[in-house]
């Protein structure tokens, strides 16, 4: 069952058209990546369907609805949630409230809870509590929860984006380099929790410029390069295509 | 040094002040304070009043990040409206002669819907243009009050407003100064009560998360655009009613109390204080507006200096707190620096 | 009787033309070094006072005055700006925007310690040049400040696209990692930028002390103008500083004269309508720079 499906993508910054007709669909369950070089259009495509940047064109379905005009909260809520290149970190919060931020339908950020403080506020803030610390013992972070996230080493922050987003509960994970600049050994942790999350049900979109670290983590390929899609298929059949052999070596 | 928490609740202890107050108002009690202490209650009700813009402000700009450079335009506004709707015969300007409770609900109202107005236009304009904006907002109201003279009187101002702590409480000028002390006390600190039960909700750390990263928060899920406009509201109804107080007290309204220096005594008040820090702020302003009244008396004390010559080296020495302050101590004196994201 | 419209064009292009030479310093900061300066308008008060020292004290004639304004106010604003400014380069737009409104409190009360409440004259002589057929007349000073603003533009314009550091400037508005990677001494730009901005303003200043007075508040006053210029002309580009000037500059004088006296009551209040308006209809202005948050 087609979980997302994007048709005809296009967007333009200026003169440059960073994504043209970009079209490819995500299966329920898949872990599926986006491969190719810099300026190829990953993250303006990964902008576009999370709805931080406006498409110039095409239209993207989410779960059977059209998303195309929605804006980012929407599509969070919907299940369809994204993490950063550069790890973006609400730095001047606490770990624990990176955590606790994203938790779905709180009473508690409405005006009237927050200044009755009702009980169904507190009830799910302890909710949201549980869950929180539930997944930073997951993630090797409970150690930090007081911390404020400035403090947390690099690989710890991709860690932490990581574990906030699942907070929202998504159906859809879109992660934009989760690799890049992380040692090998984080690397081999991060994988584990990706197959992990898959394994629970969880569908991932990955972005990554390099196409070692995903052949064996993802079920499909797709493959950019200057804002189209080049190639879709499985890690092998990519690797013996011609062109995308020509793209990455010949370009 | 941070200031200790509070045994009681304030939304609880300023409702209960106010309906003290109010007793305290319609019972033939007064209190006469002692002649030498006047000045304390007149600096005392502006300092509550600005206490009341700055609860806002400190929400605005020290919890969510909104650079509001013109709080000065909604006290005016609130003060003008509640002025005019309730001003009987004024001369030279309108008055609708209407009850008091009327024009607090006017000004109110009125400073609410300029806040939606300039929220709804100018809220996505990134941080420094939003300063501008709202700096010109500011200009605009008080350029408006000063040439539409049929209507605000100009720069006379608006006489005959009805002064309703005055009419009754007993006592003369001093009983009805520590009875407004009394009465605006008790409403700042149920207004500093519900913004900080605001602020310290997870209400507010969607607020600070907008601080931070506002992409972000919006793609976990918040409508960043609808918390920066209703607390951009919420400050300008809170300094609407502040401005309203203030023409109630005076029994009139006129440029002068609504210029720009409002602005800059709420704004280093809240940096000297510590942006964010809700009790901190209040803490700010009081030592802005104590260093004011130190230097009103330094001032008597040293004949050979003009006063105008005083007043500029006062605005000086102002201006270069506010420069030591950005610079060695961005958090302030109560701030978290690590909420701030400063380093000092 | 009402003055014709060429009258008022020529009124416009004067007053445009000191807003213009506080716009372009103004825009060249906020494009060079990501601040809005606050206290922009006191470096053109600085100028104002500069030119009545060297022309009332020091008895020099107007264009050497204007010279020695220049570089003078340069310098000075320079060093204001090294000692306030640099050191927290990286601390963000707020953090400097606050610490301008300081720096701008302090300048400007400090002058007004120093120099008093009132306006100084600056004494020049002026000639009239009328064109009866035409219905209109223009002074000597007026030809001179126009001149002098559109002199100035030219040599920007020449400094900009012809030498090394002004196109390394335009590398660095566009995008200073990129410059500072690619080579560009962004630190030498800065300072470049503040002398320009602070001379630029200086000239302003000169000009209006000679056409007005000399006070503690005359840049002040044309602050808010300034920024709406840059805005207008979209804030960042030098160019569109000067168009933007140039346009509220006849707005003002053609609305004066036109519209009824009720609305033209507000005066500057008008300015800032535009600039509210220039924001809600096309914040990038002429040139459409980004000013939105993402």
């Amino acid at each position: 069952m087609t979980l997302l499906a994007v048709e005809g993508l296009r967007r333009s910054f200026g003169s440059l058209v960073a994504v043209d007709s970009v079209s490819f669909e995500v299966e329920r369950g898949e872990v599926v990546g986006m491969i190719g070089p810099n300026g190829a259009g990953k993250t303006t495509t990964f902008n576009c369907v999370s709805g931080v940047l406006p498409s110039d064109a095409g239209t993207v379905t989410f779960e059977g609805a059209d998303v195309t005009e929605a804006p980012p909260y929407d599509l969070a809520r919907r299940g369809l949630v994204r993490t950063f290149q550069q790890t973006r970190e609400l730095e001047t919060l606490t770990v624990t409230d990176n955590m606790l931020l994203p938790t779905p339908d709180h009473p508690g950020e409405r005006a009237w809870h927050a200044v009755g403080r009702t009980a169904a506020s507190e009830q799910r803030e302890q909710e949201a509590r549980e869950r929180a610390m539930d997944l930073l013992g997951t993630f090797d972070l409970r150690g930090m929860v007081e911390e404020y996230a400035a403090s947390l080493s690099g690989g710890q922050r991709k860690l932490l984006e990581l574990a906030r987003a699942l907070m929202l509960d998504p159906s859809l994970l879109l992660l934009d380099e989760p690799f890049a600049g992380v040692n090998p050994t984080l690397t081999a942790e991060i994988v584990e929790h990706i197959e992990a999350l898959n394994a629970d049900g969880l569908t991932l979109l990955i972005i990554e410029h390099e196409l070692e670290t995903l052949t064996d983590l993802v079920d499909r390929l797709i493959v950019l390069a200057d804002g189209r899609v080049l190639a879709t298929g499985t890690p092998e059949a990519i690797m013996e295509n011609e062109e995308v052999i020509d793209a990455y070596l010949g370009g | 040094m941070k200031f200790e928490d509070l045994p009681v609740d304030a939304t609880r202890a300023g409702a209960v002040l106010l309906v003290l107050a109010v007793a305290f108002l319609f019972s033939p009690l007064f209190v006469r304070p002692p002649a030498a202490t006047l000045v304390l209650f007149e600096v005392g009700v502006l300092f509550l009043l600005y206490a009341l813009v700055l609860v806002g402000l400190n929400l605005q700009f020290g919890h969510t990040g909104l650079v509001n450079f013109g709080p000065v335009a909604f006290f005016a506004v609130g003060g003008y409206v509640a002025a005019i709707v309730t001003a009987n015969d004024p001369y030279g300007a309108v008055g609708l002669g209407l009850p008091w409770p009327v024009g607090l609900a006017a000004g109110v109202v009125v400073a609410v819907v300029l806040g939606a107005l300039i929220g709804a236009s100018t809220l996505r304009l990134r941080d420094d243009f939003l300063a501008i904006v709202t700096l010109a907002v500011a200009e605009i109201v008080h350029g408006l009050i000063v040439t539409v003279r049929d209507v605000t009187g100009g720069s006379n101002g608006l006489q005959n407003v009805p002064r309703p702590i005055a009419a009754t409480t007993g006592g003369g000028g001093a009983g009805e100064l520590f009875a407004t002390v009394l009465v605006f006390g008790a409403l700042a600190v149920l207004f500093y009560g519900l913004f900080h039960r605001l602020s310290a909700s997870p209400y507010g750390r969607v607020l600070r998360a907008i601080r931070a990263d506002e992409q972000v928060t919006e793609t976990l899920g918040k409508r960043v655009f609808r918390y920066k406009f209703v607390v951009f509201v919420y400050g300008a109804a809170v300094a609407g009613l502040a401005g309203a107080l203030l023409v109630f007290y005076n029994g009139a309204a006129a440029p002068g109390f609504f210029t720009i220096n409002v602005t800059v005594i709420v704004w280093i008040g809240m940096l000297i204080g510590g942006a964010g820090n809700d009790r901190g702020v209040l803490g700010g302003l009081a030592i802005i507006m104590g260093f004011q009244l130190a230097t009103r008396f330094l001032n008597e004390q040293l004949p050979v200096i003009t006063p105008d010559q005083f007043a500029s080296v006062r605005l000086m020495l102002i201006g270069l707190l506010l420069m030591v302050i950005i610079k060695y101590r961005p958090e302030g004196i109560w701030g978290d620096a690590d909420e701030l994201g400063v380093e000092s | 009787m009402a003055l014709p419209l060429a009258q008022e064009i020529i009124f416009g292009l004067v007053i445009g033309s000191y807003i213009a030479l506080g716009a372009i310093g103004f825009t060249l900061v906020y494009g060079l070094v990501n601040m809005i300066n606050f206290a922009h308008g006191e470096f053109v008060t600085i100028g104002a006072y500069v030119g009545f020292l060297s022309i009332q004290i020091a008895g020099l004639p107007l264009p050497v005055a204007l010279v020695v304004t220049f570089f003078g106010t340069a310098v000075i604003g320079w060093a204001i700006a090294r000692v306030t400014f640099e050191p927290m380069n990286d601390a963000g737009a707020v953090p400097l925007l606050l610490m301008s409104i300081g720096l701008g409190l302090v300048l400007r009360n400090l002058i007004r310690l120093v120099a008093g409440a009132g306006g100084r004259d600056v004494q020049v002589g002026v000639a009239t040049y009328r064109f009866e057929d035409l219905g209109f007349f223009v002074t000597s000073q007026q030809l001179f400040i126009v001149g002098v603003t559109l002199l100035v533009v030219l040599v920007l314009h020449l400094f900009l696209s012809r030498t090394m550091l002004g196109i390394a400037m335009r590398a660095t508005a566009g995008n200073e990692d990129l410059a500072l990677v690619s080579g560009i001494d962004t630190r030498r730009v800065r300072n470049v930028v503040w002398l320009a901005a602070a001379g630029l303003a200086g000239v302003a200043g000169i000009l209006l002390a000679v056409a007005q007075e000399a006070s503690a508040t005359v840049g002040f006053g044309q602050l808010l103008l300034m920024i709406t210029a840059a805005i207008l002309g979209g804030a960042g580009s030098p160019y569109g500083a000067v168009a933007g000037s140039y346009l509220l500059g006849i707005g003002i004088a053609v609305s004066v004269a036109f519209l009824p006296a009720g609305v033209t009551a507000f005066g500057s209040t008008m300015a800032f309508v535009v600039l509210i308006l220039v924001l809600l209809v096309r914040p990038g202005g002429l040139v459409n720079a980004e000013v939105r948050t993402t």
